[in-house]
C-alpha cells in the first residue's frame, strides 16, 4: 500500500509538468498580455513601455520564458512574483486567509451536501417511483440546472428586496457584516458568519446534491436487487436493518470515489459563487489574475488546482481500498 | 500577576482593532490650507460645514495592488494612494483648476522658465515627522525621474525639447524648478505624490547602493504591514483584508481645515468594501450597507423611482463626466499589405466621414443606453475642462458658440454618399464602392454593455441608409491589438479625459502613439495635421491662459472637422448616495465614469452626528 502511494505521488511530478506546459502555452496564445491595457494609456511612451516589457521578461521567446520559470521553481523554489502586486505568487494567492476560507468553504459544503444527499438518496431508493421520489429528483435537477451565479444573485435579491434583511441589521455578501469586520471573534460574530455562509452552502450544495442523490439511489437500488439482500429479508430481519446495516454499506462504495473527487471540484468550481457572494477564496485571486493576464499568478494557481485534483484522486483511490476489502493495490 | 498581565497584553494585541494613530497638531498650523466651505462668493458656497466623526462605507470592484503611490499603475490602487500622498499642486475639489496643495503658493518668473514653490511651514507626516523640501526633491528627482523606478508619471515630466525640469532646493521650504522651454502643462504633471524620504530613501538604489536596483518597485507592496505606511494626505490606510475591505483613517496631521477651524476630513474612517460583482453592490446599497454607490446605466431604472422615498439621491451633473467615447474608421486599413485600397481611399475622404457623422443618433444613444442621463460630445476635450471650446473664454460658462456639430441627418448622409459614388450598383440593396466592388463595414468593440449599446445603434443607423455594416464584439486585448496594428475596420472605444488639452498630445499629434486613426500621418502630415501639431505646441508654450484658450479653440474645431475619432456621448449621472451623507451632492468635476471617483471624501460628513 505504501509503495502504491509513493508511486502515485511520484507520478504527480510528470503530470504537473505537462499541465504547466499546457497552461503556459494557453496563456501565451491568448491575445495581448499584462501590459496591453497600459498601451492605451496616453501618458506612457514606447520607451517606458519597452522598459516594462523587459522588466517582466515578456520580450523573451516562449520557450525561454517557460524554461526560466521552471528553473526558478526547481533550483530556487521560487514560483515567481505577481506582475500586478509584486508579491510572491503563493502569498498573493493565499494572503488574507484565502486558503483557509477556501478549505473551510469546500469542507463545510462537502459535509453538508453529504449529510443531506445520502439520506435523501436512500429515501429515494426505498420509495422508488413514488411521488416523493419524483419530487426529490425534480428538485435535485432544478438545483443542478439553474446556473450558480444566477441562483446566488436571486437569493441575495430575495433577502434584500423581499425580506428586507437590511431592516433587521443583517447584511448580504462577504463573510461578516460591516460592524464585525474589525471586531474580535465572539459568539455574535460567529453567528453572523453562518448567516453569510448559508447562501453559499445552498447554492454550491444544490448543484452537487442532484448528482449524489441519483448516484446513491441507483447504487442502492442495484444493491437491493442482490440475492444476499433477499436472503437477509427471508431470514426475518427488519427492513430497516436490511437497508442500513447491509445494503447501504455496500451501496456507498462508488460514492466514496466521488468523495475524493468532489473536494478539488469544490475548490476550483466555486469561483463564480465566491465572486458573487464576495467570499475571499483562492479562486477569486485566480480570476482576477486571469483578467489582468498576470501570468505568474495564473501559473501558480493552475499548479495549485492541479495538485489538489491529483491529491483528490489519490484520496479517492485510497478510500476505495480502505472501504472495499476486495480492492488491493500492489 | 505577571502571568495575568502578559495574558492581557497578549489578548489585547490579538483583539486590538484597527491602528490607533497619533494625536495630531496642538494648534492649527499657520500655513494650513483653508477650504472655504460654506462661504458665499466662493465655488464652495453650496457646501455645509460639518462635524468630525462617523464612518462612511463605499464599495470598490477590485483589490488595491499595492500602497506605493509612485509605482501604482491602476485606479484600484491610486484611489487609495492619491488620498495618502499629495503633491505640490492638485486639482481643486469643486472647480478642477490647479491649486496649491502641499505648496502654499508658487511664482512664475518673467520669462516663464523658472517656477518657485513655497511649501507650507509646520506641516507633518502622519507619523509626526516634519514635511520639508527634502521629501519633495526625493519624490521628484529620486523616484519619478529615476528610470529604475517603474513610474507612470515619468513621461509626463518630459518637456517638448526632450529634456526634463530641473528641481533644486533653495531652502527647507522653498523649491525651484527650471525649465528649458516655456511649458504650461508642467503644472499638471509636477504635482506627483510626495512620499516620505525618511521612510523610503533606503529602498532606492541610487541613494542606498546596498540595495539592488529596482528595489523601490517592491516597496510598500501589499505585504507591507499597514502600520508602516506614512502619508501627508487626508487619509492613511490602517487596515487591509484582501477581497474583503480596506479601511482608511483620518490622518491626524492633515493640514486642511474648514473656516470654522475643524480639521478635515470630517469622517473618522472610510471603509471600502471590496465587492466584485456590481449587482451585489447595488443590493448592498439598497440594504443600507453602503452609503454611496457608483452606478451603471442599468441601475438607474431600479434606483430612480425609489430615490426620495428610500432616503437616497441619484446625483446627476450638468456636464458629462470626464472621458470620451468615439468610433474610428481606420484610415490606414489595408496599408500594411497593400489591400483594400479603394476602401482606404474612401475612409480617408473627409466627406465620407462626415456622412458617417451625420448618421450618429446621439439622442437615441442617450435615451436607450444611458437612460436619458447623458450629453452629446463633439470635442476631444472633456466638457468639464476650462479649455473646452464650448465655452467663450477660459473657465467661462458653456454656450456652445464655437461648437462644430454634425447633426443627425440620415437624408443628408445619403446625399453625401450618393455624391461620392457610394451607391448600390449590383442591386443587392447595399451601397457599393465607387468602382462597384461591394462595401462591407465591420464595427468592433469589446464586451461592455454600454459600448455594445452604442454600436448596435450605429449599426442600425448605417444599415438604414444602405451601408452594409455589422457589429461584432471581440475580446478587449484583440481589440487593442487591432487598434495598434491598424488592422481594424471601425473600432469603437473610449479614452480617459482631463482638464489639460496637452495630455491628449499622444492621441492627436500626428506622430502620437495613440494616433490610431492614421499612424501614416506621421510620415506624411497634411496641412491640417501640421496645424494641429503646431497648435498643441503653441498652447503649451504660454502661461497666459486666455491666449492658450484661443489656440485650443482652433485646435478642437480642427479636430472636430477632421473627424479622426468621431465622438459619441457621455454619461452625466455620477453616483447614488444616502441623504445623511452631507456634501455628497457636490461631486468632483474631474470624475470619470465607473468607480467612486467623483465622491469628495474629504468634504463629506455624517449628518446624523
Amino acid at each position: 500500500m505504501i509503495t502504491y502511494i509513493i508511486r502515485r505521488t511520484l507520478y504527480m511530478i510528470p503530470l504537473l509538468l505537462i499541465v504547466s506546459l499546457l497552461s503556459f502555452t494557453l496563456i501565451k496564445i491568448m491575445p495581448g498580455d499584462y501590459l496591453t491595457a497600459a498601451r492605451l494609456n496616453p501618458q506612457i511612451t514606447q520607451e517606458t513601455l519597452q522598459r516594462q516589457i523587459e522588466r517582466y521578461g515578456l520580450d523573451k521567446p516562449f520557450i525561454i520564458q517557460y524554461a526560466l520559470w521552471l528553473k526558478n521553481i526547481i533550483v530556487h523554489g521560487d514560483f515567481g512574483f505577481s506582475f500586478a502586486t509584486k508579491q510572491p505568487v503563493f502569498r498573493n494567492l493565499f494572503e488574507g486567509g484565502r486558503l483557509f476560507w477556501t478549505i473551510v468553504l469546500a469542507l463545510s459544503t462537502l459535509i453538508l451536501t453529504w449529510i443531506f444527499a445520502i439520506p435523501l438518496g436512500i429515501y429515494s431508493a426505498t420509495h422508488q417511483y413514488k411521488p416523493s421520489d419524483h419530487a426529490l429528483t425534480f428538485f435535485g435537477f432544478l438545483g443542478l440546472s439553474i446556473p450558480n451565479f444566477f441562483l446566488a444573485l436571486v437569493l441575495l435579491w430575495l433577502l434584500v428586496v423581499v425580506f428586507h434583511v437590511g431592516g433587521r441589521g443583517l447584511g448580504v455578501g462577504g463573510l461578516y457584516d460591516s460592524r464585525f469586520l474589525n471586531a474580535p471573534m465572539s459568539w455574535a460574530k460567529f453567528v453572523n458568519l453562518i448567516w453569510h455562509l448559508w447562501p453559499a452552502w445552498l447554492v454550491i450544495g444544490t448543484s452537487g446534491m442532484a448528482g449524489l442523490i441519483r448516484l446513491m439511489r441507483g447504487s442502492l437500488l442495484d444493491t437491493l436487487s442482490q440475492p444476499y439482500v433477499q436472503t437477509a429479508r427471508s431470514k426475518g430481519l427488519a427492513e430497516r436493518v436490511v437497508v442500513y446495516k447491509h445494503a447501504v454499506r455496500n451501496a456507498i462504495n462508488p460514492l466514496v470515489t466521488v468523495l475524493g473527487l468532489t473536494l478539488p471540484n469544490l475548490v476550483s468550481g466555486s469561483i463564480v459563487v465566491a465572486i458573487v457572494l464576495n467570499l475571499p477564496t483562492v479562486g477569486r485571486a485566480y480570476f482576477s489574475a486571469l483578467q489582468q493576464q498576470d501570468e505568474p499568478v495564473v501559473m501558480g494557481s493552475l499548479l495549485f488546482f492541479s495538485l489538489f485534483l491529483l491529491i483528490g484522486n489519490l484520496l479517492a483511490d485510497f478510500l476505495l481500498a480502505w472501504v472495499d476489502p476486495r480492492i488491493r493495490y500492489d | 500577576m505577571k502571568k495575568l498581565a502578559l495574558l492581557l497584553a497578549g489578548l489585547l494585541a490579538i483583539a486590538a482593532p484597527a491602528l490607533v494613530l497619533a494625536q495630531g497638531y496642538d494648534v492649527m498650523p499657520e500655513d494650513a490650507r483653508i477650504l472655504p466651505i460654506g462661504q458665499a462668493g466662493t465655488p464652495y458656497a453650496d457646501l455645509e460645514l460639518g462635524k468630525q466623526g462617523g464612518t462612511i462605507y463605499i464599495s470598490q470592484i477590485s483589490n488595491p495592488k499595492g500602497w506605493n503611490a509612485n509605482t501604482a499603475h491602476e485606479t484600484s490602487t491610486t484611489w487609495y494612494t492619491s488620498r495618502m500622498n499629495l503633491g505640490l499642486v492638485n486639482l481643486d475639489h469643486i472647480t478642477g483648476a490647479i491649486v496649491p496643495d502641499l505648496a502654499k503658493s508658487w511664482d512664475v518668473s518673467e520669462d516663464g522658465l523658472t517656477l518657485t514653490f513655497h511649501l507650507r511651514r509646520g506641516i507633518k507626516w502622519s507619523d509626526g515627522t516634519p514635511i520639508t523640501a527634502d521629501d519633495v526633491l526625493f519624490s521628484y528627482n529620486d523616484v519619478v525621474l529615476n528610470t529604475d523606478v517603474d513610474c507612470n508619471s515619468y513621461d509626463g515630466q518630459r518637456l517638448p525639447d526632450g529634456t526634463f525640469p530641473v528641481m533644486t532646493k533653495v531652502d527647507d521650504y522653498t523649491i525651484e524648478v527650471k525649465l528649458s522651454v516655456v511649458y504650461r502643462p508642467i503644472l499638471n504633471s509636477i504635482g506627483v505624490p510626495v512620499q516620505p524620504k525618511h521612510k523610503l530613501a533606503q529602498y532606492v538604489h541610487k541613494l542606498n547602493p546596498d540595495v539592488p536596483a529596482g528595489t523601490f518597485n517592491e516597496t510598500w507592496t501589499l505585504d507591507t504591514p499597514v502600520s508602516e505606511l506614512v502619508g501627508n494626505g487626508p487619509w492613511v490606510v490602517t487596515d487591509y483584508k484582501p477581497d474583503v475591505s480596506v479601511t482608511m483613517t483620518r490622518n491626524p496631521y492633515y493640514y486642511a481645515y474648514d473656516p470654522a477651524g475643524t480639521q478635515l476630513p470630517y469622517y473618522d474612517e472610510i471603509v471600502c468594501l471590496v465587492v466584485a460583482n456590481q449587482d451585489v453592490s447595488l443590493l448592498k446599497f439598497r440594504n443600507k450597507e453602503i452609503d454611496v454607490l457608483a452606478i451603471r446605466p442599468e441601475d438607474l431604472p431600479v434606483l430612480m423611482p425609489e430615490a426620495g422615498a428610500k432616503g437616497y439621491t441619484v446625483l446627476v451633473s450638468d456636464l458629462p463626466l470626464y472621458g470620451t467615447t468615439w468610433f474610428m474608421p481606420n484610415q490606414d486599413i489595408g496599408l500594411a499589405d497593400g489591400t483594400q485600397n479603394e476602401k482606404r481611399e474612401l475612409y480617408r475622404n473627409v466627406k465620407f466621414r462626415e456622412a458617417l457623422a451625420h448618421l450618429i443618433d446621439k439622442e437615441t444613444m442617450i435615451q436607450n443606453v444611458l437612460n436619458g442621463l447623458g450629453a452629446p460630445q463633439w470635442s476631444p476635450l472633456s466638457m468639464g475642462s476650462p479649455f473646452y471650446a464650448g465655452r467663450d473664454y477660459y473657465g467661462g460658462p458653456v454656450t456652445e458658440n464655437n461648437a462644430i456639430i454634425f447633426e443627425y441627418d440620415p437624408a443628408k448622409a445619403a446625399g453625401i454618399l450618393d455624391s461620392l459614388g457610394v451607391v448600390d450598383k449590383d442591386g443587392d440593396g447595399w451601397r457599393d464602392l465607387p468602382s462597384g466592388a461591394p462595401l462591407t463595414i465591420e464595427i468592433n468593440t469589446n464586451d461592455n454593455t454600454i459600448r455594445s449599446g452604442y454600436c448596435l445603434i450605429l449599426q442600425d443607423d448605417f444599415r438604414a441608409v444602405g451601408l452594409n455594416a455589422t457589429f461584432q464584439v471581440i475580446d478587449f486585448n484583440t481589440l487593442v491589438d487591432k487598434l495598434f496594428s491598424s488592422t481594424g475596420d471601425i473600432i469603437q472605444l473610449g479614452l480617459t479625459g482631463g482638464d489639460e488639452p496637452n495630455s491628449g498630445k499622444n492621441v492627436y499629434h500626428s506622430c502620437g502613439s495613440l494616433h490610431a486613426y492614421r499612424y501614416s500621418a506621421c510620415d506624411d502630415p497634411d496641412e491640417i495635421d501640421r496645424r494641429i501639431d503646431e497648435l498643441l505646441d503653441l498652447g503649451a508654450s504660454t502661461f497666459n491662459l486666455d491666449e492658450a484658450f484661443e489656440y485650443y479653440v482652433e485646435y478642437q474645431q480642427l479636430l472636430a472637422k477632421q473627424l479622426g475619432y468621431i465622438y459619441l456621448v457621455n454619461q452625466t449621472f455620477q453616483y447614488a448616495y444616502y441623504d445623511y451623507v452631507g456634501n455628497a451632492g457636490a461631486a468632483s468635476p474631474t470624475s470619470t465614469p465607473g468607480g467612486n471617483n467623483g465622491l469628495l471624501t474629504e468634504l463629506c460628513f455624517d449628518k446624523r452626528i
